[in-house]
């Protein structure tokens, strides 16, 4: 057997340290050829004679050598474990030990790299920040992301993905300035054991010091509001087409990092790729919940999905109300039964401080009550003309009113029980305008009614009043006081200066900051306040996490949502369309006009078919229904994944221990090179 | 009353500082006794409550009985009697008590309706609901008084003479609320009916779903593609909205004249296309969002209204009764558009529940086939007692009080995933019918996952050579629908019995199977508005600690 010598750069020794030469034999075991370079490299004190026992020790301890090698005197302890070979020509990993050099194909042309397989990695997280962290370089870019989320803390990896960042245009500012969020320093645990975490939910691993800490904070808690030229700044796709370019980025799942050409501390995105989000569970999935939120977020302030302006006020409303509560609530709430019952203790405490007269007693039977001289408008009213004052008293859920404080023994001239009503502000603080608009229910229609108030104060009661009745709801229910902090603190959105850009604070916002570019053209953000403050409304009283998966779940209702979408031409066609996949179906669509064409879902589909060589997707459904296409967008394996990625969340499995199947999820993506 | 004086008595010496821990650690232990001694108390009443239906003279004059409603497992008796009386426990104990004071407080205010209910055949039933009853309560109980198939169709449907509108309550609603409604001299009716429609999307979802397909292919439907289809769309976080469109008549406001537009339905309203927009969704102009309005069918609207057909819907808030302009009134061209916009406008009402507790109102109808079960299953709900005296604060007359909207928090009606569509009719002379029978909607949870792909039924040439021209190529159950269908969801007609109460005695002897009846009985008895009950005034002599509560309440509100 002929000796040869084999080039190898070592990394730790510089880049521009010569080649080490390694004399080898062609049937040498790569971990023989590992141990040689540690070996030449540092002098090593050879602990183990046989070569075999080497390598398994390899994985899991540190080899050391001596210090009188040419290397820094620092590194005297050097961990070898993480390093492998890398066949830079070649592209691929040399990494089963137990294979000679023969059998993977190196002979003496062969340049080999050695080199560690966990590299630092610029992460771009959903929420728009970016954690530097050590990835995976040699594993299949799958099994890099359970890696990534196991660290993160995000159950599901195999829903989400890496995306390469669009072409930047250059701009060395905005790079320079970015924030990053160091996570190298924690160690990615490689055993496949459950993560530890604390009381709080926190993962043990982020609590080793305050700058994990805050890292994991920033994961588990949504952002604050984005300035609305953040939003501006940002790419839009505007058309299908453009939408379809996202997805050209993807990259393989079946292949290493290292392979697709990702560089060391090079930036990806991590995004949720497959839409069908399996067993959510707010209380164990913090992060992977946020981070949804987040995406869902963006994709909503980029237009990237299509809304309508009431589902826009009505995401928007959602977003403040999230950044406000994020502020004080941890997503993870206690039971609102402990809730009811520390209110009833508190209740009593209060009781037990106050002397109790009889008087007391006597004013305890009635409810409590609201009352204060308003102005009504009643516009369908022709005897009315203009607001008319009164002295008003509200009641359980009812509204009544009398000439004067003084009549308020008597009949009142009206009374308007609002359960069912609809309530709308009319508020504009700049002129000091502060009106409850009503639409109350009778049997021959809805009674409209305008009350106007003097001030805030007032109209924060009032409101909250007629808002709680609107529901059900008496002024005795404990939601009260905080309906009316949640009123005045809409208030001061209005308060705050219009065109300041400022992020999210305690209490001003600018809500620009929460509708996309097409609606801060539309309205000016006074005029928006209103309409977001009207659905506000109707979330006000929502929990963080129910708030937050109110906002998933109108994302998830909306008609495109969950579509992926690549431009392609069909077999026997001349013209380009588009294939959008979801979890469920393929959708064909015209390109011009945008209209569904045609439908497939996939219970119907018998195969599919990649021809690798012409690029092509064929697919064949039941009932002798074949289609064909080439994908124009984007290469066709990721088209192939994505089919066979949706294929593989629908096997999943309804017990919540389950452990991930990899090898399924290769078999069904992975095409010829998987296996 | 004399647990209510008790609890009283006892927390008034909680309270009272100079008070001696045995004393309190005997009142403690003495204060579940008389607790549930009270809870048992209608329990006779209960048992007579499935006798033969008797004619509604009859029921009409026991008006003062409780409440036909199984009195449930005894309150969660305080647990602190058998503890040992560390300061813990004490805090403990008078928690418990507290919360017991607030839940009889409510159930002071329970609100009750007389409620006579016209069946097929023109006669009619009257019975007493209670504002916490459900509709699947109230029918529940009818398959008790009556010998009907209890198959999944019968349900409780509205009429409304005036506006000639009718509307099947959802199992889910409460009843009380949309009653409360009907003006006094309302002609509106009760009617127990089968409506094939009330579970049709559960039956065959593919109609409504896969709406745009031919009807060919809807009809040959596989079973388990429909319920593949159920579970997308029922299954997940969130309920998926049918994505009809197409073109309907709209009324104009105030207007005779009907004009056809564009219309889409979304999860968040219903939308239209304005005049030479395109439907793109920013483009999309709202015309309702159904927080706060009811999907009616309307009846020969051609005549009323010179629509353009009879297949006409109208939306509306359920308080109003009369011809308004706030109603807003569509027309189909056909039966089959008219089904699907308003099969698909419930199914979006549906899908706004919260979703802070989707469990609880799923099991609520998921599990368990009667009402007796949901009720057991619902630990909170434990605690009805039945008394219709003392209410406080005393509450206003019934007749001022506005009706309630529908709850826009109730539970979606689950799905339906019986493999043949139609559940088997048990035999009309089974004893146990009413069980069996009354089959709840699906049981979402029980929905049995895909399994997964199994490595056998993948072809050997699964990991072919790489060879250029052939391709990988996956087969997947050669001709079968991909993923496996699930097994067959078991347990639905099988749920256990509930163990609490009695079973029914024996219905009589049946009356033959009620035939399907398509049209309302021609039997006219004059208006019959529902019969209200005023409760009592009087406070109950353990009122003062109730107000005490308020006090305190009120203080902290203050405070506030």
């Amino acid at each position: 057997m002929a000796v040869w010598d084999l080039s190898v750069m070592v990394e730790e020794l510089g880049p521009e340290a010569p080649a080490l030469k390694v004399s080898v034999t062609s049937d040498l075991h790569v971990g023989g050829v590992i141990l040689k370079i540690v070996q030449k490299t540092g002098k090593l004190l050879l602990l183990f004679d046989d070569v075999h026992s080497l390598i398994v020790q390899l994985q899991c301890c540190a080899v050391y050598y001596s210090d009188d090698s040419d290397l820094n005197p620092t590194d005297i302890k050097k961990d070898w474990s993480d390093h492998a070979l890398w066949w830079e020509q070649k592209q691929q990993w040399l990494l089963k030990p137990a294979w000679t050099l023969d059998k993977c194909g190196v002979h003496a042309d062969a340049r080999l790299c050695f080199t560690p397989q966990h590299k630092p990695l610029r992460l771009g997280l959903p929420n728009g920040a970016t954690v530097s962290l050590r990835a995976c370089f040699s594993s299949p870019v799958f099994r890099s992301i359970m890696g990534i989320c196991r660290l993160l803390n995000i159950r599901h990896p195999e829903e989400l993905s890496l995306l390469r960042p669009a072409e930047e245009k250059k701009k060395k500012k905005d790079t320079a300035q970015e924030e990053l969020y160091d996570l190298t320093g924690v160690p990615l645990s490689a055993g496949l054991g459950a993560v530890v975490t604390l009381s709080d939910g926190m993962p043990a691993h982020f609590a080793e010091s305050p700058e994990a800490e805050a890292v994991y904070k920033m994961l588990s808690v949504s952002q604050p509001a984005p300035a609305p030229e953040t939003i501006n700044k940002l790419y839009r796709p505007t058309s299908v087409v453009e939408k379809a370019q996202v997805n050209s980025r993807w990259l393989d799942s079946s292949r290493s990092l290292l392979q697709q050409g990702v560089q060391e501390n090079s930036k990806l995105l991590l995004r949720f790729k497959y839409f069908s989000f399996y067993d959510l569970v707010p209380k164990v999935d913090v992060v992977r919940l946020t981070q949804l939120y987040e995406q869902a977020r963006w994709a909503v302030l980029l237009e990237e999905i299509e809304c309508t302006e009431e589902e826009m006020m009505l995401f928007a409303a959602l977003q403040y109300h999230i950044g406000k509560v994020s502020l004080t609530e941890a997503l993870v709430t206690p039971s609102p039964a402990m809730d009811d019952l520390d209110f009833a203790l508190q209740c009593l405490e209060v009781k037990m401080d106050g002397e109790s007269s009889g008087v007391d007693m006597l004013e305890s039977m009635t409810a409590p009550q609201l009352h204060d001289y308003l102005k009504i408008f009643r516009p369908k009213r022709l005897t009315l003309k203009g607001y008319k004052q009164f002295w008003f008293t509200f009641k359980d859920m009812s509204i009544s009113y009398f000439k004067s404080k003084e009549e308020s023994f008597r009949e009142p001239i009206q009374q308007m029980n609002l359960k069912g009503c609809e309530v709308t502000p009319d508020v504009s603080v700049a002129n000091q305008k502060f009106c409850i608009k009503l639409l109350i229910p009778e049997p021959d229609g809805m009674n409209e009614v305008c009350l106007r108030c003097e001030n805030e104060q007032q109209y924060s009661n009032w409101m909250a009043a007629c808002r709680l009745a609107s529901k059900g709801k008496t002024l005795a229910d404990s939601s009260y006081p905080s309906e009316v902090q949640s009123i005045r603190s809409f208030l001061a959105m209005q308060r705050s200066v219009p065109g300041s850009n400022d992020a999210q604070t305690d209490e001003s916002i600018n809500t620009h900051s929460l509708v996309s570019p097409r609606y801060q053209k539309k309205y000016k953000a006074k005029q928006l306040t209103p309409r977001i403050l009207e659905s506000y409304q109707n979330v006000a009283q929502l929990s963080l996490t129910d708030a937050v998966q109110r906002f998933l779940q109108i994302w998830q209702a909306l008609p495109d949502f969950g579509v992926s979408y690549f431009v392609v031409r069909f077999k026997g066609c001349r013209k380009d369309e588009v294939l959008g996949i979801a979890n469920n179906r393929l959708i064909r669509i015209d390109l011009g006009v945008g209209d569904v064409v045609k439908t497939w879902r996939y219970n119907t589909m018998k195969q599919w078919n990649v021809n690798w060589d012409i690029r092509q997707v064929a697919i064949e459904f039941n009932g002798n229904v074949n289609i064909a296409f080439s994908c124009l967008t984007a290469d066709c394996k990721i088209v192939h994944e994505y089919i066979g990625g949706y294929i593989f969340m629908s096997t999943r499995g309804k017990e919540p221990g389950e452990t991930l199947n990899e090898e399924l999820f290769h078999k069904l993506t992975g095409g010829h090179e998987a296996l | 009353d004399n647990d209510l004086d008790a609890l009283m008595a006892d927390l008034m010496a909680d309270l009272d500082a100079t008070e001696k821990l045995a004393a309190e650690k005997k009142a403690a232990a003495k204060d579940p006794h008389p607790t549930l001694e009270n809870l048992h108390l209608p329990s006779p009443d209960h048992a007579s409550v499935p006798a033969p239906p008797l004619p509604p003279a009859h029921r009409a004059s026991s008006v003062p009985v409780p409440t036909p409603v199984p009195t449930s497992a005894p309150a969660p008796a305080p647990s602190s009697s058998t503890n040992p009386p560390s300061a813990e426990n004490e805090e403990q104990a008078k928690a418990d008590k507290i919360k017991l004071a607030l839940e009889k407080l409510k159930e002071a205010k329970v609100k009750k309706l007389v409620v006579k209910v016209e069946m097929t055949n023109g006669s009619s039933k009257t019975l007493m609901v209670d504002e916490r009853q459900t509709v699947r309560d109230v029918l529940d109980n009818l398959f008790e008084k009556t010998h009907c198939d209890c198959n999944v169709d019968w349900c409780l449907y509205e009429t409304n003479p005036e506006l000639q509108t009718e509307r099947g309550f959802e199992d889910h609603e409460n009843l009380v609320e949309p009653l409360s409604a009907w003006t006094r001299d309302s002609e509106n009716k009760v009617l127990f009916r089968e409506q094939e429609d009330k579970y049709a999307v559960f039956k065959n979802p593919q109609n409504f779903y896969l709406w745009k397909k031919d009807k060919k292919a809807l009809k040959d439907m596989k079973d388990k593609d429909k319920e593949l289809l159920l579970e997308e769309n029922f299954c997940g976080s969130s309920i998926i909205v049918p994505d009809l469109e197409g073109a309907l008549y709209l009324k104009e406001d105030g207007k005779k004249s009907w004009k056809q537009r564009y219309f889409l339905l979304r999860a968040s309203g219903i939308y239209y296309v304005p005049k030479g927009k395109t439907k793109t969704s920013r483009d999309l102009v709202s015309l309702v969002n159904f927080d706060n309005v009811n999907v009616y069918y309307a009846k020969e609207y051609k005549a009323k209204y010179k629509a353009p057909t009879d297949f006409c819907f109208i939306l509306k808030h359920p308080q109003i009764q009369k011809e308004s302009q706030y109603i807003k009134y569509l027309c189909c061209d056909d039966h089959r558009a008219m089904t699907l916009w308003v099969t698909g406008i419930r199914v979006a009402k549906v899908s706004k529940a919260p979703i802070s507790s989707p469990l609880t109102p799923r099991t609520r109808i998921s599990r368990g086939p009667t009402a007796h079960c949901v009720v057991f299953s619902t630990g909170s709900r434990c605690t009805r007692t039945t008394r219709l005296t003392q209410p406080l604060p005393p509450p206003p007359l019934m007749d001022v009080l506005p009706p309630p909207p529908p709850d826009p928090v109730m539970p979606p009606p689950p799905p339906l995933p019986n493999k043949g569509g139609l559940p088997p009719p048990p035999p009309p002379s089974s004893v146990t019918k009413n069980r069996g029978g009354a089959l709840p909607p699906a049981p979402v949870e029980d929905f049995p996952p895909p399994p997964p792909l199994d490595d056998g039924e993948l072809p050997p040439d699964f990991m072919p050579p790489p060879p250029p021209a052939a391709g990988v190529g996956f087969y997947l159950h050669g001709g079968e629908a991909l993923p496996p269908p699930p097994p067959d969801p078991v347990g639905l007609p099988l749920a256990p019995p509930p163990p609490g109460p009695p079973p029914p005695p024996p219905p009589p002897p049946p009356v033959g199977a009620p035939a399907p009846r398509p049209v309302l009985p021609a039997k006219r008895e004059g208006p019959a508005p529902p019969k209200r009950t005023t409760p009592g005034l009087s406070a109950p002599s353990g009122g003062d600690f109730m107000s005490e509560l308020m006090v305190a309440m009120q203080k902290k509100r203050v405070q506030q």
